[in-house]
């Protein structure tokens, strides 16, 4: 039941066919809480409220299942490259 | 702020009347019978109010000082190092604000932050802007911004 991370990642990929893509499940298995990293192209020339809004579309028909997406980056892959981010504190749903 | 739910003057609750009244009555007419979104629109005006009148506003669960949620609770504490004042609107007990605000930024979940009455986004955004990565964007777009202290205002209503 639920979504499982191979959905997420299937529907994220078709969408931003992501040079980079991170799913985790953070549910502890029942699919309900994912975190995304995704680094794509189509990023390109897009602030983050509109990547984070191409992340959500893609995920829409599985939103209804899924209670809590976290999207730790979302970055373009010339931003992926130089710079290595400090861990994002984890908050719970 | 009032936020009321509408329910009393709720137009759907005459639609009945209102039609049996246009069948039988041919004086009157339906642009004069009140619009079924009326409600929705106010609701829509009054968060369109909001967020222009409070500089830095979270619509959140629960309240800064007991957050009802990771994620309103971790975005409450980075706007927190910005020693700007907060303005709060908890949408838990409020399903009609909930569903209206959901509308007017066209965003899915909360907590939902705005700032100078543009829609920001949700807590990974303002983490995101908080972090080096984006170069320090969140201090900007609140560099004009008034501080007051460590001030936060809770919702009253």
């Amino acid at each position: 039941m639920g979504v499982t991370k191979e959905d997420v990642e299937a529907a994220i990929t078709s969408a931003l066919s992501p040079s980079h893509l991170v799913v985790t499940d953070t549910s502890g298995g029942c699919g309900a809480s994912y975190e995304i990293e995704v680094v794509s192209e189509k990023f390109e020339g897009k602030r983050l409220l509109e990547r984070h809004r191409m992340v959500n579309t893609a995920l829409a028909p599985h939103m209804a299942e899924i209670h809590a997406v976290s999207i730790k980056k979302a970055l373009t892959p010339a931003q992926a490259q130089p710079q290595p981010e400090p861990a994002a504190d984890k908050p719970q749903a | 702020m009032n936020y009321s739910s509408g329910q009393s003057s709720d137009p759907n609750a005459n639609m009945d009347s209102a039609a049996t009244r246009i069948a039988v009555d041919p004086d009157t007419h339906q642009d004069f019978e009140p619009k079924s979104k009326s409600s929705d629109m106010s609701l829509h005006d009054i968060i369109a109010q909001d967020v222009k009148e409070n500089p830095v506003l979270i619509y959140m669960k629960g309240f800064p000082e007991s957050p009802m949620c990771g994620f309103s609770a971790l975005a409450v504490k980075v706007l927190q190092q910005y020693d700007v004042p907060i303005s709060s609107r908890d949408i838990l007990g409020d399903l009609k604000l909930k569903e209206s605000v959901k509308a007017y930024s066209i965003w899915p979940t909360f907590p939902q932050i705005f700032i100078k009455g543009k829609f920001v986004g949700g807590s990974d955004i303002i983490l995101n802007m908080h972090q080096a990565s984006w170069k320090g964007e969140l201090k900007k777009l609140l560099s004009d911004v008034p501080r007051k202290g460590d001030k936060v205002q809770p919702q009253e209503s």
